[in-house]
């Protein structure tokens, strides 16, 4: 067909269909003819926010004009459009600094992936069959809203649940808006490797419930406990970024790094002293680093403030951290402990960072509040070259929800999981909509959510991809990708000014998919009553602006005379931020109530006896929980300590694969009293002897081509051991054994020299 | 004067992240080849990070290394071309005309650092990702061999627009897309005949070594230690 013809049909297509909100005609039309500002050859750069994590770095995307093939009414052809071509760090922002960690750089394979939802689909077949119907948007929202309808008016208590991974910036308020409108509904929010238990030890510590910013630019000693800040935990490229500054930034002062994991990651590999500790004393390990430095009378125990006074024992000197107990405990020499504690505070300026595993135990949240006081008695918090915490924006927080309106319950998809499965009709929920979690891949089969699942009636799906979750949806209403939407957030942690990130959607939507926003204010119009009461705007672009304006009365990086020229300004520059830059966290009240934590060990699932191995799964450098293993880039970029590629894999020590005949590349299988899963093993000197490791994010049973039956998921042996101060998933408190099963299919990546060579697979 | 682009790479700052292993691959419409051919050892990497491993558990060490193209003055893989598909540019680079190659590989052959690839196939792309390629670079044909090219399109781009000005290039005009990318500010690239560009200052560092430099081949990379 020739354009122009196809020109014709779209707009009498577009003509012959009503559709509210995104879809008034003339919009349509221009959706057909080519981009006037665009010259051919020639790029523009346009903002972005990155959605790869939840770290909220800023984007420049390179534009340029291409053909791409679309579909519009039921309709293909060939338009010219602008197309994303490359994305770039935001120089200015303050969180990422014009940089972009691996996972940023594939994102353009989320918009271009071939495996994307096109446009609205319904199930046809059996639940997770995996067939489905194509439907019109004017045909999806009817039955949405069909479904919707007598849940807002009658009133059935918890009938609706929203399920979702963390949300950014003004989405989250939108959808507690959204559900607002409906008597007792839930949001069920799920992150598989999430950070609630700090987040609840920053709030016991420092009054602060969020991600701590550490400033490494500026620190003289970083004692890490188990976090990979450098790789996949927090906000990795702001860390990325201060570490370089910490390390060769300062001519003569080069920062002392000390790694304390039992299992080498990225970041414990640049390392000046990497100490493997007992997984799940690490607290203990703190406390006795604290022990030293009080007895010695290097600082006063009551520095820690409110920080120390959590631990039971820190103003008698913490007695039962002696090095010599807690050597015996975490298998770190006494003399190492002492050493270590010494240097700390002989650096200045020294900062402690605690996450990933060791929270991921049953203790964590005692972990978590024992490296808090190591730091305040650093001197850290709130210091040059310590932790802080990012500010929220100057804005009128009770603006948020609508007066009167309840917050909707919070709770985790176990929680959510057991309702369903325990409750009696008909007090069930009736519809579950699913936003970009994927709990049946992630979260461990002994909190059935699959079951669950199973049991509810009606699930909608707001995903751009087939994935184990969406796949039961009954309907799907795809979402923009993000560099096609409007975008908008406010960093939790990884910068010290107060930073909002936004920016217009970079180019137009390549399949007929809609922005979640907009779908949740078309539904809210047609339901009516309270639920389009809480959402008054006309399009997601209306809230972002009247929730933005108002910053322009705040000091910061614009300086406009009116609100047009704010928001024109705020749309180019990709953003705001503060230019102040803030003190010390200000003194919240402290948290009363809480008594103080007592020496605590980790309890592990299953008897040593049986099961002599300690399982820790890791967040995985290309696909961290496995969102991202669709994208064949990161398929085939090459994991950096075991250099495999589009493979999933066990690591085990040299030693103790000699001891179990098991050799580089042999199928191992992985067994816990909770399942079993299969990988070749990589031997690695960089765990020790009694852990296996295994990355999560491969093992997909439905995730597109790249994906699809590609590796193993570790996520299938874990024990649903929860973390007992939050009720989080103790994701790393399984033990585990190991057996040679055959010959695996381990593929390490081939290139460079020597050393590679030798490593490739003799079989 | 020609421009002699040179870079520095400070191992103390790079932390593995890799993020430069995928700008490269999005800025230079480098192929990915499945699972199968990957297996054969046929990756298309213009970069890639070398880990090393020191010592044994518990005191054990791992280091990395980003290499790409050395793009050295003294190239091994440029006299063996019988098509002079592999040639010198008056700015130092080691350039490869795609439409002279012939696909022998005696360059890959000849280059000690491995960082030649050849394409076995032609390219595909699961529609839309063709979308992604970057209109600023040629995409290569099966039997071709191809390799890094310090983004020669980048350092185009800036001497026209430098040009457009009416000025000389300046110091950071030009940035190759691994080195815009990389997070802990790792990589330094820059014009070798000038002195005082930064590339060249780090260049001089008492932690600076080439890599293989016993071979004789001139890199025009410079490899700062980890302290």
């Amino acid at each position: 067909m020739r354009r122009r013809d196809f020109l014709k049909i779209a707009a009498v297509g577009g003509a012959a269909v009503t559709i509210d909100g995104c879809g008034d005609h003339a919009t349509q039309l221009i959706h057909f003819i080519p981009e006037e500002t665009l010259i051919p050859g020639l790029a523009v750069w346009r903002p972005g926010v990155c959605n790869q994590c939840s770290a909220g770095c800023g984007l420049q995307v390179k534009v340029m004009q291409g053909d791409a093939e679309v579909v519009r009414n039921g309709q293909s052809g060939l338009i010219k459009m602008g197309l994303a071509k490359k994305l770039e760090g935001n120089p200015q922002h303050p969180v990422n600094h014009g940089k972009l960690c691996a996972r940023g750089q594939a994102g353009l394979q989320v918009t271009y992936n071939p495996d994307r939802i096109q446009q609205p689909l319904k199930r046809t077949g059996e639940r997770g069959a995996g067939q489905f119907a194509r439907i019109g948007w004017d045909e999806a929202i009817e039955n949405l809203v069909t479904h919707l309808s007598p849940l807002a008016s009658e009133h059935p208590p918890q009938s609706l649940a929203f399920l979702t991974r963390p949300l950014m910036g003004q989405r989250r308020t939108l959808v507690e808006r959204f559900l607002s409108g409906f008597n007792g509904a839930q949001m069920v929010s799920f992150e598989p490797f999430d950070d609630s238990v700090l987040r609840e030890a920053n709030r016991l510590s420092f009054g602060h419930s969020q991600l701590p910013t550490f400033d490494l630019a500026r620190s003289n000693y970083v004692v890490c406990f188990g976090a990979d800040f450098l790789g996949t935990w927090n906000s990795p490229v702001a860390h990325n970024v201060g570490y370089g500054a910490m390390r060769q930034g300062r001519p003569g002062n080069r920062g002392k790094f000390v790694q304390v994991e039992c299992r080498m990651s990225q970041t414990g590999a640049n390392a000046d002293e990497w100490i493997p500790a007992q997984l799940g004393t690490e607290g203990h390990l703190a406390l006795a680093f604290a022990h030293v430095i009080v007895n010695e009378h290097l600082v006063k125990a009551e520095s820690a403030g409110t920080a120390g006074s959590r631990i039971d024992g820190w103003s008698k000197g913490l007695p039962d951290y002696s090095p010599d107990a807690v050597a015996r405990k975490t298998g770190v020499a006494a003399e190492i402990i002492t050493r270590l504690a010494r240097e700390m505070v002989t650096a200045g300026s020294g900062v402690a960072i605690v996450g990933g595993a060791p929270l991921a135990q049953t203790n964590g949240l005692f972990t978590a509040l024992a490296v808090n006081a190591l730091n305040e008695l650093l001197g850290g918090v709130g210091r040059p070259g310590g932790v802080c915490f990012s500010p929220g924006l100057p804005l009128d927080e009770s603006k948020r929800r609508p007066a009167n309106a309840a917050e909707p319950r919070l709770i985790s998809v176990r929680t959510f999981a057991e309702q369903v499965l325990s409750a009696r009709e008909p007090d069930t929920i009736k519809v579950l909509l699913v936003n970009g979690a994927n709990p049946v891949f992630a979260a461990p089969t002994g909190w059935r959510v699959r079951e669950a699942l199973d049991k509810v009636p009606f699930i909608v799906s707001f995903g751009n991809f087939l994935d184990e979750t969406s796949n039961l949806a009954d309907l799907i209403l795809p979402d923009h990708s993000y560099l096609e939407s409007w975008m908008d957030d406010v960093p939790e942690s990884g910068t010290v000014d107060a930073v909002l990130s936004i920016a217009p959607p970079a180019m137009l939507s390549l399949h007929e998919t809609r922005a979640l926003p907009d779908v949740l204010l078309d539904v809210s119009r047609h339901l009516g009553g309270e639920a389009s009461k809480a959402l008054p705007w006309k399009s997601y672009e209306e809230m972002l602006q009247a929730t933005f304006t108002p910053l322009r009365h705040s000091v910061g990086s614009i300086a406009a005379d009116t609100d047009e020229e704010f928001w024109g300004k705020l749309k180019q520059q990709g953003g705001w931020w503060s230019s102040n830059r803030v003190g010390p966290p200000k003194s919240s009240p402290p948290v009363a109530s809480f008594a103080p934590v007592k020496s605590e060990d980790p309890t592990w699932d299953g008897a040593a006896t049986e099961y002599p191995f300690q399982f820790l799964p890791y967040v995985s450098q290309q696909f961290l929980d496995g969102t991202h293993a669709n994208l064949s880039w990161l398929q085939e970029l090459p994991e950096v300590l075991s250099t495999a590629i589009w493979s999933s894999w066990v690591e085990i020590n040299p030693q103790t694969a000699a001891r179990l005949a098991i050799g580089q590349g042999d199928l191992v299988e992985v067994s816990s009293q909770h399942g079993r899963v299969r990988a070749p093993a990589v031997l690695s000197p960089g765990i020790a002897p009694d852990v296996l490791a295994m990355p999560a994010g491969q093992g997909h049973e439905e995730y597109g081509r790249y994906a699809t039956g590609r590796g193993a998921n570790p996520v299938h042996v874990l024990a649903p051991q929860m973390a007992t101060a939050t009720g989080s998933l103790a994701w790393a408190s399984t033990r585990v054994k190991v057996a040679r099963v055959g010959s695996g299919d381990l593929i390490l990546f081939s290139g460079g020299p020597t050393e590679f060579r030798a490593e490739k697979l003799s079989r | 004067m020609a421009h002699q682009w040179g870079m520095v790479i400070d191992l103390d700052r790079c932390t593995g992240c890799e993020a430069c292993v995928v700008a490269c691959h999005a800025e230079n419409n480098i192929a990915t080849v499945s699972p199968e051919e990957a297996a054969r050892g046929r990756t298309m990497h213009w970069i890639h990070v070398e880990r090393h491993w020191e010592g044994e558990y518990p005191n054990v060490r791992a280091r990395f290394r980003p290499v790409l193209c050395q793009q050295c003055g003294a190239a091994p893989c440029e006299p063996v071309c019988p098509t002079y598909a592999s040639y010198h540019t008056a700015e130092g680079l080691n350039a490869q005309v795609y439409n002279r190659c012939i696909g022998t590989r005696y360059c890959a052959n000849a280059c000690p650092y491995t960082v030649r690839v050849f394409n076995w196939f032609s390219p595909e792309w699961d529609k839309p990702l063709h979308l992604q390629l970057n209109p600023d670079v040629s995409v290569r044909e099966g039997g071709v061999m191809e390799k890094c090219t310090f983004c020669s399109q980048r350092i185009t781009a800036a001497e026209i627009h430098a040009q457009a000005e009416n000025r000389e290039l300046r110091d950071g005009d030009v940035t190759p897309a691994c080195v815009q990318s990389c997070p802990a500010g790792a990589m330094v690239f820059g014009d070798l005949s000038d002195p005082t560009s930064q590339v060249s200052r780090l260049a001089r560092l008492a932690r600076g070594s080439k890599l293989l430099e016993e071979l004789g081949t001139l890199p025009a990379i410079t490899y700062l230690e980890r302290e």
